[in-house]
């Protein structure tokens, strides 16, 4: 093999860099309108990515993932509502652990099924946390949901206190959080945990004669992404300042990041991030020139399954060879 | 004396088609044993049955002294049982590197680690890469397992039951649809890797078993028609009537 020329090492640092600048810079040059955009843009990156841990990464497709999303939202806005001098960390914390007790109550459920069995389980749990936000009304407020319940600032005691109120303030918190949830999903794939995952999504039968307890491991995985989507429902819930059961445990809540995952590339880690990034954009400039989003949704969905089956990301490898890999790949 | 594996009385039948029954089999540390018979005789049912993919109607499995009747494949394997498939299952849309290193992180008992990036986890790609060579597979290692011939693919098969470090091997049908060629290095290499270690092996191609067995099953309708060196088995009349007698020999 001929040695490749390795570039000096703080060449790795320039594109994260400047990532991290545009990052920063954002809010100051767009103003408030595009910043929460934005943070719509980043909460469902991270629960698209936390439904691709099941869809691309373990086989398995969840038509329910608005239970773990609903749970976190609606723990982090009633804990806010109810406990008072409750922090802003132990809040979506909270959030985030609602969603993994949510997804290990129901994993025994899960793990008795598979296939078509298993979205349609999904499904009707994802249903179930529906009606039950609607009926009880003690606890949720029926359809009215949660509203105004109060955000505490970012503060660390006899140091700083920053309110997250203003959008800009609230936009660093998000992009921080949400980035260092998809930091973690990415490097989770790249463990010895994220290899079993992919081995169970490709053979099962293998995987349990080579000494994994699939169930067990299965568990842990529910578990991880409905923490990554309570986290993700955390953040909506302190964005919106208001979670009702339409807006978060609706059946569009679970379909959204479905959509999100086939949109932006099945089977790769950065599908359903492009893919946030695609629909938010779609939905903008839909919302705001027609009334007809559905019908712009729907227009793309059919593309995609009709001709793009490898998403945005698959489009994007796909030119990249074309235009710039023609000479080298003869 | 007690064998590594054995089997009490072992009966299956699906929906009341009986399959196996009464099977009393032992198998002696350090043996090579193959099972033969005609299609439909059962073999890899036993196969199922010993492997934990089913439970056995009635009847006890004994694996290192354990009774291991109701054991899932998971636990059978941390016990130190290998298997191979009749139909190769592996992971097609991995590199075989990918294939073994899965095997090597179990036999490493690394289950649950959420902290460190496999790639940096250098003694496991060391044991990795020593498995590659042995099955003679270093050289595609990093290649789709999918574009690899079908006979490489049933030794990366072989290979993902080796890398457990298993104390008893169980091989079912290892050179099923393979050429003339490509079965005969199968069975060099299926040598060579299991030197020392105990086997058992479902064959059908009786050139493979009378080269690799010390000690022959024959099963014939969900029974145990005779069991004894390849010598014995050749001589023995029930088997030449019902078994040998209608092709070979």
């Amino acid at each position: 093999m001929i040695a490749r020329i390795t570039p000096p090492a703080w060449t790795r640092w320039v594109l994260p860099g400047i990532a991290a600048a545009i990052l920063l810079g954002y809010p100051l040059v767009f103003g408030t309108v595009y910043t929460n955009i934005f943070i719509h843009f980043a909460i469902f990156a991270v629960f698209a990515a936390s439904l691709n841990m099941l869809v691309s990464y373990t086989g398995l497709l969840s038509f329910g993932h608005a239970l773990f999303f609903g749970g976190g939202a609606y723990a982090t806005a009633l804990a806010l509502e109810n406990i008072p001098g409750m922090g802003l960390f132990p809040a979506i914390f909270t959030g985030g652990l609602a969603g993994a007790a949510f997804a290990l109550i129901v994993s025994p459920l899960l793990n008795r099924v598979r296939d078509t069995a298993f979205a349609l389980l999904t499904l009707a749990l994802g249903q179930l946390a529906y009606m039950a936000c609607i009926k009880l009304r003690d606890i949720t407020h029926g359809e009215d949901g949660v509203g105004g319940f109060p955000i505490p600032d970012l503060s660390i005691p006899g140091v700083v206190s920053v309110s997250m109120v203003p959008a800009q303030n609230f936009y660093y918190l998000a992009i921080v959080i949400l980035g260092i949830c998809l930091l973690l999903m990415w490097f989770l794939t790249k463990t010895p945990f994220g290899s079993i995952m992919i081995g169970i999504r490709d053979n099962p039968q293998r995987v349990d004669f080579l000494g994994f307890n699939i169930p067990l491991t299965k568990c842990l995985i529910f578990t991880l992404s409905g923490f990554f989507a309570g986290i993700a429902g955390s953040v909506y819930a302190l964005f919106n300042n208001l979670v009702t059961p339409d807006g978060v445990f609706h059946i569009m809540t679970s379909f959204t990041p479905i959509m999100m995952v086939y949109v932006g590339g099945i089977g790769t880690f950065a599908g359903p991030i492009a893919g946030s990034g695609l629909m938010t954009i779609i939905e903008e400039i839909a919302t705001r020139y027609t009334t007809q989003l559905v019908l712009f949704n729907g227009i793309l969905l059919v593309l995609v399954v009709m001709f793009f089956r490898t998403g945005f990301v698959g489009l994007y490898l796909l030119l990249k060879q074309k235009l710039f890999e023609k000479e080298s790949s003869r | 004396m007690t064998g590594i594996l054995e089997t009490r009385d072992l009966c299956h039948d699906f929906n009341g088609l009986k399959v196996l029954t009464h099977i009393q089999f032992s198998v002696q540390p350090g043996e090579r044993h193959a099972i033969i018979g005609p299609n439909g005789a059962g073999k890899t049912t036993f196969f199922n049955l010993v492997t934990g993919v089913y439970t056995p109607a009635s009847g006890r499995i004994l694996f290192k002294d354990v009774d291991v009747t109701k054991a899932k494949p998971y636990r059978l394997t941390r016990m130190g049982l290998g298997r191979s498939f009749q139909i190769t299952s592996i992971f097609q849309r991995q590199t075989p590197f990918q294939n073994i290193r899965l095997a090597i992180l179990s036999k490493n008992r690394i289950r649950f680690n959420l902290f460190v990036r496999v790639d940096r986890m250098n003694a496991i790609n060391e044991q990795t890469n020593e498995i590659l060579q042995e099955i003679q597979l270093a050289d595609e290692a990093h290649l789709p397992t999918s574009t690899l011939s079908y006979g490489k693919q049933r030794s990366l098969d072989l290979g993902m039951a080796l890398a457990t470090a298993p104390d008893l091997l169980l091989f079912d049908e290892p050179t099923a649809g393979m050429s003339r060629d490509e079965s005969h290095s199968a069975v060099e290499l299926i040598r060579k890797l299991t030197e020392g270690k105990t086997m058992v092996i479902v064959e059908h191609d009786m050139d493979v078993v009378f080269s690799l067995a010390d000690r022959i099953t024959v099963l014939h309708r969900g029974e145990i028609l005779a069991t004894g060196t390849p010598y014995e088995i050749q001589e023995n009349d029930a088997v030449k009537k019902a078994y040998l007698g209608e092709s070979e020999v």
